[in-house]
């Protein structure tokens, strides 16, 4: 039986709007949306233009959803060390981003965190994560 | 005094791999390096360089619209989002890594983003004539000294830079006339000076430069470029998302 994690979903509206990424954000993202889950990894897809990753996240009521969040490309991850086994299947992460503007269960993955505390950034080269303070 | 000569021989070497000659004694480009950045100037909010406004020169009185404001429609909006090519100069100005291979008569220019490639020929020919507007024009390069200058026409009329990811409603739009001229020669051991004279006068009522630093990067010769192909998992363009 998969395992799933605590739950949490953020969809407050912040001080602060993310800067957008280059090529998508603005045009799949929503920056007033931002989220953050935890759950664990079903899924990798280590391709361009965006690295997307898959995490089931189990709701207050117990249900489980699958959400897809897409990060950098693969080129510019790797180059800052971040490479495809950093996130596996079976990983519990926490991830923080801003929802897909057509409403689905799909984000941007901004940020990563692992039950230990380390936490990689895998959004594009500049992309923003909520509440960072650098969008303005 | 045997440090020193280590450390000598060292320094040599890494000079030399990055402001190395041509046979013909003209600089040698070849390497991997950092797309241009900016001396200073406003900063996107966006991951690529973009043009400093106060450089620009007066838009023309009647002139062609440099503004084009967002219309809500995604393909016009940020055609990039469907793997529309970015074009030059906004393509070149990307944040991603870039590698030049150069020989007597050509300057090959790759850039990870999209997979940009120019192929610049230093031979001494013409542009080409009768051939469509293209995304990235038609460029030709020469040297004056040690600087190369690539001169590059016959753009279509497409987005300039990624200025629009701060400010939507001034999506910065060059005209079908635009002439660019890049003037480009080593800065020091470790950087190129990247000199970008914006030439639309159909716009602006002069031509105008901005001057970038472009990074060596030697350390990134041994990964090299990655592959980037659009199309291969584009999930969510224009903010909808298909398939999982």
């Amino acid at each position: 039986m998969r395992k799933v994690f605590a739950f949490s979903l953020v969809l407050a509206t912040l001080a602060t709007l993310p800067a957008s990424a280059h090529h998508s954000f603005a045009a799949e993202f929503d920056a007033g949306k931002p989220v953050k889950m935890t759950g664990v990894v079903t899924k990798v897809e280590w391709q361009n233009p965006h690295i997307w990753f898959y995490v089931d996240v189990k709701g207050d009521d117990g249900k489980v959803t699958n959400w897809g969040f897409s990060g950098g490309a693969p080129g510019q991850l790797m180059r800052r060390g971040i490479v495809k086994k950093v996130i596996q299947e079976g990983m519990t992460v926490t991830v923080e981003g801003f929802r897909s503007k057509d409403g689905s269960n799909n984000a941007n993955g901004a940020r990563v965190t692992f039950p230990d505390g380390r936490s990689v950034f895998t959004a594009g080269s500049e992309d923003r994560v909520p509440g960072d303070g650098k969008g303005k | 005094m045997k440090k020193f000569c280590l450390l000598f021989v060292v320094t040599c070497a890494s000079f030399a791999q990055n402001q190395g000659k041509m046979p013909d004694g003209k600089p040698n480009f070849s390497g991997t390096y950092e797309w241009p950045k900016a001396m200073g100037g406003e900063q996107c909010r966006c991951s690529a360089t973009i043009f400093d406004r106060k450089l620009f020169a007066p838009l023309k009185p009647g002139g062609e619209p440099f503004f084009e404001p967002h219309n809500g429609d995604p393909r016009h909006d940020e055609p990039r989002d469907f793997c529309m090519p970015a074009g030059f100069p906004s393509g070149m100005l990307s944040a991603n890594a870039m590698q030049f291979f150069q020989t007597k008569d050509y300057l090959i220019m790759v850039h990870e983003f999209q997979r940009m490639t120019r192929v610049i020929p230093l031979d001494g020919r013409k542009h080409r004539e009768d051939i469509e507007p293209s995304f990235y024009g038609d460029p030709v390069g020469h040297w004056e000294g040690d600087t190369l200058v690539i001169e590059t026409t016959n753009f279509k009329r497409w987005g300039l830079d990624d200025y629009f990811y701060t400010d939507p409603n001034q999506y910065r739009m060059h005209s079908d006339a635009l002439k660019t001229i890049e003037r480009i020669r080593w800065k020091d051991q470790k950087t190129l000076s990247y000199n970008l004279t914006i030439d639309d006068p159909k716009i602006f009522t002069a031509a105008w430069s901005q001057e970038f630093s472009i990074a060596a990067k030697p350390e990134w010769d041994a990964a090299g470029l990655y592959e980037y192909v659009c199309e291969e998992n584009n999930r969510c363009p224009g903010g909808k998302c298909q398939g999982k």
